[in-house]
């Protein structure tokens, strides 16, 4: 479980999050909305450590991520992706892949490039694991992005806006896979603009706002009419996005 | 009495003063591509003190003349902390210093050319910081600093010829002792000035093999290529 304890966090006189409580249970597939500037993304690297919280405490599985220890435990938990990839461009994209989990979790070389092959096979992209990031499309290093996630066999899998910089078509293939692992009924923490990834992922929405949490509901009910009727922000954010 | 042309002996000057040349090159270049590299990594990762005295030194000794360097630590440095310092160690000492000053600079904006974002990615993936270093930094930031070091060092080829003022008998100076007994300069300086148009050319030449060998083993040229093929 992923628990937030009154986080805040604020860049120069700005408060990004403003004393978040937020639980996030096992096999949750949380999605984050909110307006850019919300504080989606911080929330994303508050659990895995790039962002340091100026209060409150962030823990995962009774980790905090406080604890330089624990932190590196949290990080061993919880894999991301990136909205920009940020694969490395000088290894292949196997090596992408295997680096963590060679080098973090001490897996053997020959099972951590076996491990990468499924994956990759299983994202349609088993062709490629000797090529470059720069041989790949949008789409397919997202993919490898996803794999390289993956590999480090993480409990939670946070996904920060990972379609964001891709065309529809390559939209369509990071959301099958990202189906997929729904599916299988992974913790996942996702940060999206795009409501069609949130609807057809996600089974928990909160909304963001000023670095507050102002809707907190499950799926369903978030896409309801009766609870756009009821919240005029959401309402608009909707309609906005042409939901409504 | 003038000698009317150049001779064997004279040849056998020349090669020494290339020798000289060639030391002094080989040594500060070396010693000074490695303290270069250790200023920028600390300031790079912010080490305390360090890395303020690094960006002023650094400041100091690339926006002052190396002649006036030389002149200060050949002359100034025995007679203020009462040392004997021969000309070739002071030779040394200046133009390890300016070499590294120089280095600093190639190695620290290699080594910030990498995109932060791959560092923070390593991090949430719970790599350490020398893994970091050696799996992704440094392997980027050399591909960025190698045409950089490339220029420095051809430059540090022509700067060594300033050790003659203090009295190092380098290619330059041989040039001068040349010059005064045959009193002919249509044909002293440019074999003096060959000799160094050879050696950066060469330095040029053996700086964009090693670049090309590099690219090539870490994949960057083949990434390249491929998108050529594409």
């Amino acid at each position: 479980m992923i628990e937030f304890d009154k986080v805040t966090k604020r860049y120069g006189y700005k408060t990004i999050l403003d004393a978040i409580d937020l639980q996030i249970e096992t096999g949750e597939c949380l999605a984050i909305l909110g307006g850019s500037g919300a504080g989606k993304s911080t929330i994303i690297n508050c659990i895995n450590g790039l962002v340091v919280p100026d209060g409150g405490d962030v823990r995962l599985d009774g980790l905090s991520v406080s604890h330089a220890r624990q932190l590196a435990e949290i990080r061993k938990k919880c894999a991301t992706v990136f909205q920009s990839f940020n694969l490395y461009p000088h290894l292949t994209n196997i090596e992408n892949i295997t680096l963590a989990p060679i080098e973090v979790l001490g897996v053997k070389k020959s099972e951590a490039l076996s491990e990468a092959e499924k994956l990759l096979d299983s994202v349609g992209l088993a062709e490629h694991a000797h090529k470059y990031p720069a041989q790949l499309s949008g789409g397919q290093m997202q993919r490898v992005g996803i794999c390289r996630a993956l590999a480090m066999s993480p409990d939670y899998l946070l996904l920060d806006e990972v379609t964001s910089s891709l065309d529809p078509e390559m939209t369509a293939e990071v959301v099958e896979v990202l189906e997929q692992l729904a599916l299988e009924g992974r913790t996942m923490v996702m940060v999206t603009h795009e409501l069609v990834v949130a609807s057809k992922i996600a089974t928990r929405i909160i909304f963001l706002e000023e670095g507050k949490v102002i809707a907190d509901e499950n799926k369903n009910d978030f896409f309801s009419k009766e609870f756009s009727s009821a919240n005029p922000r959401i309402r608009a954010f909707l309609h906005k996005s042409g939901e409504i | 009495m003038v000698q009317e042309s150049l001779n064997v002996y004279d040849a056998s000057l020349w090669l020494s003063g290339l020798r000289v040349t060639l030391f002094l090159l080989f040594v500060c270049s070396v010693l000074g591509t490695l303290f270069g590299a250790a200023m920028a990594l600390a300031r790079f990762y912010g080490v305390p003190l360090l890395a303020q005295i690094c960006t002023v030194l650094g400041e100091l000794l690339r926006n002052s003349p190396v002649i006036v360097q030389l002149l200060f630590v050949y002359f100034g440095i025995p007679m203020f902390f009462a040392v004997r310092i021969s000309q070739i160690e002071a030779a040394i000492y200046v133009l390890t210093a300016n070499t590294a000053a120089f280095m600093f600079v190639v190695c620290l904006s290699a080594l910030r050319s990498v995109d932060e974002y791959q560092l923070n990615t390593a991090r949430s993936f719970g790599l350490g910081e020398v893994k970091i270093f050696t799996r992704i930094l440094a392997p980027q930031a050399l591909i960025v600093a190698l045409p950089m070091t490339i220029g420095v060092l051809v430059n540090q080829a022509q700067v060594t010829s300033l050790v003659s003022v203090i009295g190092v008998i380098d290619l330059t100076r041989v040039g001068h002792i040349l010059n005064q007994k045959t009193f002919d300069p249509f044909t002293v300086w440019p074999i003096v000035g060959g000799s160094y148009l050879v050696l950066a050319l060469s330095i040029s030449f053996l700086g964009n093999k090693l670049e090309e060998n590099i690219r090539r083993n870490s994949g960057a040229l083949r990434e390249c290529e491929a998108r050529h093929d594409d």
